[in-house]
């Protein structure tokens, strides 16, 4: 009997060898002496030094065109020029064949919209050949006022009957809308993004062959608060295409029809009122792209005695950006690497970003989410405490916002700051 | 069977070594919960049996009686419920508490040394509640634990300086650490990041004992001892961050064996507690105690009662416990296992405390 007793007791001890010490607290009697203290506060001279550069991405440069045109506040506009054609065929060894060019079709990508826009007309106009990067929003005023190619109501096009027949989609891969111009609308992937087919003659696109073939176009869009567009870009591969369509004579003297599709070899924007050049204020934004970069002092007090469990930057916008109201983009926060003034290297650690929405027309107080940024810092004395703001894509909006600057210190960029206090351990 | 029966005694204790001593959450508002210093035949007999128990690291001159070189090393698993009235909870823990190595040195002189748990400091409390950080009320949990314990590291001596009469005196080291955490986590996990913060207290102090043993004929024993320890200091990362008066002790013991087969015991002891610091209290502590039977394998049965050393209010927490174990000796007197079973319950203001201890005790002589 007592050895079982024995190893009954034996088995026991082997099997219950496990912890949990954790209890509900019921304080202040039975808890600790020490509390969790949650201070939060703002930081009005966090932000010790700022500046604002520019010049960093061109229009030419962006993620897509805008083209807007709100009375009073921007007239935005793209321009484009295609690559150039062959203007022969070579039809056998060194015998070579005109080519007769008999119409074309230039494909647009538009990549986002005010969807309550409700008189929304996409105009087409060709542009000279001599458009490139220096070109301005003046140069082209007059191209756009008498070189008119085609113009289409894309509220018409979204309106009409889908077409999804068999024959049609084995066409385009996709069911379309089309209206009584020709116009061909599809909208494709999970963005919603709308491909504007536009059929062309040889007086709309003219196919001169002293000039390669290369032809320009500008597009903008009738005036009207909630008319804004982006058009993508060769920079993301998402460029406008133009397809001649022509004929030529084979070695057999026989009629062969073909077809060539050219993309941009340029592609950019103009608007107007252009961007202002910096001065004293934060600017981040625009065409030129500018960025402003802060610099922080971390307080020992965050560095010894706390743990940051929330930052938030904020900063005061100097008025509201003028523009289309559906429009918005966005300021990303990077840490800088180093901080090499306007050529400081950004981090590409993306959990440390920071990016807010700004929508135009407001001129609500900038907060951002930076706890993970502020935190690296607090916790690593050996890191540049600086990040640099700007526009997330570049070079893609018309809108720059301003900010007020350490300079001004009655709106100056703060940090508003929620810590934990170090906590009284060893005291009961 | 004996050497597999060794074996998976051997793998319990190594396998209950890392863990603590017992705890209370009286200590938590304290210096910890004091250690019993008492080995698993003692603790069977509540704690009655201690004063003369050579492996119970109580008292000193009860080492004069080892006539071998002997170890002796004591651990357990404790099921403890608390109730708060409005909340409970259910805990588990083993401890690791004592372990005496003890041996003569001549055939009046005896020393040993070891280790016993003096101050328990492991707990885990954890909380919810509701803040208000920028205008907004955010409910937060809070999680505070601490794992570690201070000992008593003992180096004594003991002498019979007569048939009847032995003294002891040990010096008294007292050392350990915790390791602490403190996380604040917020229901809004997306807006606001984890607070955890981190640290090691490190605890220092020195005591010092003496004892005697009056044999008064051949089946009444008396005991009686004293101790005196000075102050806890607690640091961390060489800052000290807290002084406490540790306390000043004395305690006795009557052992009467009427027979071969039967012994009983009864034991007192007071602690001056109440200077070490907010919530502290002087204790007084009582056991009466029984040993049936063979001595290879006997029976014993205790009962336990007094003070514990902190609690909130004016008023110590008490406690009252019963206990009962059997021992068993193997390879011819050389290693004897003893196994002992404990139900307490601890009262105060606010809580109240029941627990459930397994012990598992070991004493080999090679």
């Amino acid at each position: 009997m007592k050895v079982r007793l024995t190893r009954f007791a034996l088995l026991l001890a082997l099997t219950a060898c496990t912890e949990h010490a954790t209890a509900p607290g019921v304080c202040p009697d039975f808890c600790p002496g020490g509390q969790i203290g949650v201070v939060d506060t703002i930081f009005t001279d966090m932000i010790e030094r700022d500046t604002a550069f520019s010049g960093y991405v061109e229009a030419t440069g962006g993620e897509v065109m805008v083209v807007a045109d709100v009375p009073g506040a921007v007239d935005s506009r793209a321009i484009f020029r295609m690559n150039a054609m062959p203007t022969s065929i070579v039809i056998h060894d060194s015998t070579t064949s005109p080519i007769i060019v008999d119409s074309a079709r230039l494909q647009i990508e538009i990549l986002h919209r005010d969807t309550n826009a409700t008189n929304l007309w996409i105009k087409l106009y060709r542009l000279p050949l001599d458009i490139d990067t220096t070109t301005t929003f003046a140069q082209v005023i007059p191209a756009f006022t008498d070189s008119i190619v085609d113009s289409v109501s894309l509220n018409t096009l979204l309106s009409a009957p889908l077409i999804n027949d068999t024959a049609t989609v084995r066409i385009w891969t996709v069911p379309i809308r089309t209206d009584s111009a020709g116009h061909i609308l599809r909208v494709i992937g999970p963005d919603s993004t709308l491909f504007l087919d536009t059929y062309l003659d040889t007086a709309q696109a003219r196919f001169v062959a002293a000039d390669s073939g290369r032809v320009a176009f500008g597009v903008r869009v009738s005036p009207d608060s909630a008319n804004t567009i982006a058009l993508g870009t060769s920079d993301i591969g998402r460029g406008a295409r133009l397809t001649w369509f022509y004929n030529y004579l084979d070695s057999t003297a026989t009629v062969k029809y073909d077809s060539l599709s050219r993309g941009p070899i340029f592609d950019s924007f103009v608007f107007n009122p252009p961007t202002p050049p910096i001065d004293s204020n934060l600017a981040i934004g625009g065409v030129p792209a500018a960025r402003s970069l802060l610099r922080v002092k971390i307080p020992r007090l965050l560095r010894d005695s706390a743990d940051v469990v929330r930052a938030t930057l904020i900063m005061v916008p100097v008025g509201p950006v003028p523009g289309a109201p559906a429009d918005s983009f966005t300021i990303l926060a990077r840490p800088v690497i180093a901080d090499l003034g306007a050529k400081s290297p950004l981090s590409t650690n993306s959990p440390f970003f920071g990016t807010k929405v700004i929508h135009l027309n407001v001129a609500d107080t900038l907060r951002m989410e930076l706890t993970d940024l502020v935190r690296s810092w607090a916790l690593d004395s050996t890191l540049a405490s600086a990040l640099m703001l700007g526009q997330a894509p570049e070079g893609a909006s018309y809108a720059q916002i301003r900010f007020y600057s350490t300079r001004s210190p009655a709106f100056r960029p703060t940090l508003h700051i929620t810590f934990v206090r170090r906590y009284a351990f060893g005291v009961p | 069977m004996r050497r597999v029966f060794l074996l998976l005694m051997i793998a319990a204790l190594a396998l209950a070594a890392p863990a603590l001593a017992q705890d209370s959450q009286f200590g938590i508002r304290g210096l910890g919960t004091p250690g019993r210093g008492e080995s698993v035949r003692a603790r069977a007999t509540g704690g009655a049996f201690a004063p003369f128990d050579a492996f119970s690291p109580l008292l000193d001159a009860s080492v004069a009686d080892v006539r071998r070189v002997t170890a002796g090393v004591t651990t357990g698993t404790s099921w403890r419920t608390v109730d708060f009235g409005t909340e409970s909870g259910s805990l588990r823990t083993s401890r690791f508490p004592a372990f005496v190595l003890a041996g003569p040195i001549s055939s009046r002189l005896a020393v040993a040394a070891g280790f016993s748990t003096y101050l328990d400091k492991s707990f885990g409390i954890a909380t919810r509640d509701t803040i208000d950080i920028r205008g907004t009320p955010e409910p937060v949990s809070d999680e505070v634990t601490s794992d570690g314990a201070v000992s008593d590291l003992r180096v004594g001596v003991a002498a019979r300086l007569h048939p009847r009469f032995a003294v002891g005196f040990a010096l008294h080291g007292l050392t350990g650490s915790t390791r602490v955490t403190a996380v604040r986590r917020f229901d809004d996990s997306t807006t606001y990041r984890t607070s955890t913060a981190r640290d090691e207290i490190a605890y220092h102090g020195v005591g010092g004992s003496a004892s005697a043993l009056l044999d008064l004929g051949t089946d009444l024993r008396l005991a009686a001892w004293v101790r005196s320890d000075t102050h806890l200091r607690a640091d961390i990362r060489g800052r000290t961050v807290s002084d406490d008066d540790l306390p000043f002790a004395y305690g006795g013991a009557v052992r009467w064996r009427p027979g071969t087969q039967a012994a009983v015991a009864a034991a007192v002891a007071w602690r001056s507690w109440s200077g070490a610091g907010l919530n502290a209290h002087d204790t007084f502590n009582w056991s009466i105690g029984t040993e049936l039977g063979s001595p290879t394998s006997p029976v014993r049965f205790g009962v336990r009662g007094g003070q514990l050393a902190f609690g909130p209010g004016a008023k110590a927490p008490t406690e009252f416990g019963l206990s009962a174990g059997i021992g068993k000796q193997f390879s011819g007197g050389r290693g004897r296992l003893d196994f002992g079973i404990e139900r307490l319950e601890r009262k105060g203001t606010g809580l109240t405390e029941r627990v459930w201890s397994f012990l598992l005790g070991l004493t080999v002589r090679p």
